[in-house]
């Protein structure tokens, strides 16, 4: 089994697990999950070290991220069956020191990269380790100017052990990010900002490793990754309401049998 | 207060190893020594103050302990949400300090006056706020900051009364000072209490009437221990009756809180404020003071008019 055939089966046990849980909820942000969780996948099983730190800055893919540190068995069936109920660890955004594999409670955009950027600067400068940060943006999320103001800081300080991920799916809360606040060209605002800047498709997980491998010697890393809000699941892709809605039981059996490519 | 308190900070971080510095572009003739001795554990992250908090909560995550300093309105307001979803839900050593409190940058205009820092700041989880008194307080606050576990926020100040008293007495724990004691002519007397430097427009009152029954005290810490200020609660118990004075409006301020507390303990609670004017001058701190009528004079004035 190659690489790419590896990963896009952990990816569907993801998206499947992923799929149950907000169904089970009848929670929404399932759009927003399913386009990131081939990035978590991949940064989960391939690139993240036990001593690596994994920032989720758009706090609102949360259910992702629990899904796939469920596959990775981070978290056991028990916590995750506490999912969006009461008395959870597991809110719709991530909680403040309930896991170690989630340091940060996020959820108000723009949070995440300084954070990272704090702790990537101390392991460069302070504890002197290899270590790496990673941290996965929205697109929408580059709306915040304390994103910026983070980018300027880890380019200025050359932060080349910082892996910026930006989860391009192309849709924000309340319509196509090129309408409500276009921040393209992402990529040359990235490289002018001093990142050492790839642009892939954001489900192709040869482009995936080929994008977070090698990182630089002196500059952070940003990948924009283009992707589709509500990847796998056809009748949500590239649907606004995929920000919102739960799924009915028709819905959700839709979906799953759209994942396992059923027509 | 800026002086003391960088000679403080400068100390603990020569024996805290994992303590830095990290200023939004401020501490000119102030900083220059910090920024020399400590190579990448000082940092100048620029005029970006949301990034500074969110950068400090990341290095706290790591076991670093940071403190970021600014005036005070841009360590508070501007990057609000990042001490309180980064710094305080997570419960991190990073002390924030606000260089400015009240008017003191008086002629600098509103952007610079930090009137409501307490009150933002104030209900904020894990929290502690430190308010000293003077000059000669700065480092005992340093000191209690360096040891807490979770987050905190420093106040510093220059008031337009400044004085530099030494107290007749001060709580290690809580810092609270005590800057005069009931003559006793009365029965009663009136216990004023301050929060932070107006404490000095207090002990300037005192000046003008050193035989005025009134106990004088200034708080500098918040969560209250008052457990531990048994000397107030004493006091109060006593007189029955509190002035409290602070540079910081009346609206989630210190003084709201303690009144809060001592509610049902006391028949009369008086407090001077600051106070926000539509059509405002500018000019030096003594002169805001004036203005919002706290001068050792309307103190005086006020404290006669309870004792009556």
């Amino acid at each position: 089994m190659t690489f790419a055939d590896d990963l896009r089966r952990d990816a569907l046990a993801i998206r499947k697990t992923f799929l149950g849980m907000h169904y089970r909820a009848k929670a929404g942000h399932i759009g927003t999950g399913l386009s990131a969780i081939d990035i978590l996948a991949f940064l989960h099983k391939s690139w993240l070290t036990k001593e690596d730190a994994f920032i989720l800055s758009k706090g609102h893919g949360a259910s992702s991220l629990y899904a796939t540190l469920h596959h990775f068995g981070v978290l056991s069936d028990e916590v995750l069956a506490t999912y969006y109920k009461d008395d959870t660890l597991l809110p719709a955004h991530p909680a403040a020191g309930a896991f170690a594999a989630i340091p940060a409670a996020t959820g108000s955009l723009g949070h995440g990269l300084p954070i990272a950027a704090g702790m990537a600067y101390a392991r460069k400068y302070l504890d002197r380790t290899s270590q790496r940060v990673a941290a996965l943006l929205s697109d929408g999320e580059c709306n915040e100017g304390s994103v910026w103001e983070a980018a300027a800081f880890a380019a200025h300080h050359h932060l080349a052990n910082l892996l910026v991920i930006i989860d391009a799916n192309g849709l924000q809360g309340f319509g196509k990010t090129t309408d409500v606040l276009d921040m393209e060209p992402m990529a040359d605002k990235w490289k002018s900002f001093g990142f050492d800047t790839r642009e892939i498709d954001g489900h192709d997980f040869d482009q995936i490793r080929e994008a977070c491998s090698d990182l630089d010697a002196t500059r952070p890393r940003c990948v924009i990754a283009r992707t589709v809000k509500g990847n796998g699941v056809r009748f949500m892709e590239g649907k606004l309401e995929w920000h919102y809605l739960p799924m009915s039981e028709a819905q959700f059996n839709e979906a799953l049998a759209d994942l396992e490519g059923k027509p | 207060m800026r002086i003391e308190f960088v000679k403080a900070v400068h100390a603990l971080m020569e024996k805290d190893p994992k303590s830095l510095f990290l200023t939004g572009d401020l501490g000119y003739n102030a900083l220059e020594k910090v920024a020399q001795a400590f190579g990448p554990r000082f940092l100048n992250v620029g005029v970006a103050e949301q990034n500074m908090m969110g950068v400090a909560a990341g290095l706290a995550m790591t076991g670093a302990r940071p403190w970021a300093y600014s005036i005070a309105p841009f360590a508070t307001y501007r990057c609000l949400e990042q001490i309180r979803n980064d710094i305080c839900l997570h419960d991190l050593p990073v002390r924030v300090v606000g260089n400015g409190g009240g008017y003191t940058y008086g002629i600098m205009g509103s952007t610079h006056h930090a009137l409501e820092d307490l009150a933002v700041l104030k209900p904020l989880p894990n929290m502690s706020l430190f308010f000293p008194c003077s000059n000669n307080h700065v480092a005992a606050a340093v000191a209690l900051m360096g040891e807490l576990a979770g987050p905190s926020y420093l106040r510093l100040a220059i008031s337009g009364f400044q004085s530099d008293t030494a107290p007749l007495a001060e709580n290690p724990v809580t810092l609270t000072r005590r800057y005069g004691t009931r003559s006793r002519k009365q029965a009663r007397g009136l216990s004023i209490v301050c929060a932070g430097h107006a404490a000095q427009i207090a002990v300037a009152a005192l000046a003008l009437d050193p035989a005025i029954d009134a106990d004088v005290f200034g708080f500098a810490r918040y969560p209250f221990d008052l457990a531990s200020d048994a000397d107030v609660m004493a006091s109060i118990a006593d007189t029955r009756r509190v002035l409290f004075i602070e540079e910081h409006y009346a609206s989630g301020g210190i003084g709201e809180s303690f009144a809060a507390e001592i509610a049902g303990k006391v028949d009369a609670f008086v407090r001077m404020n600051a106070v926000y004017r539509k059509d405002q001058r500018y000019g030096s701190a003594a002169f805001h003071l004036a203005q919002t009528g706290m001068t050792p004079t309307t103190v005086l004035a006020t404290a006669r008019e309870m004792l009556a």
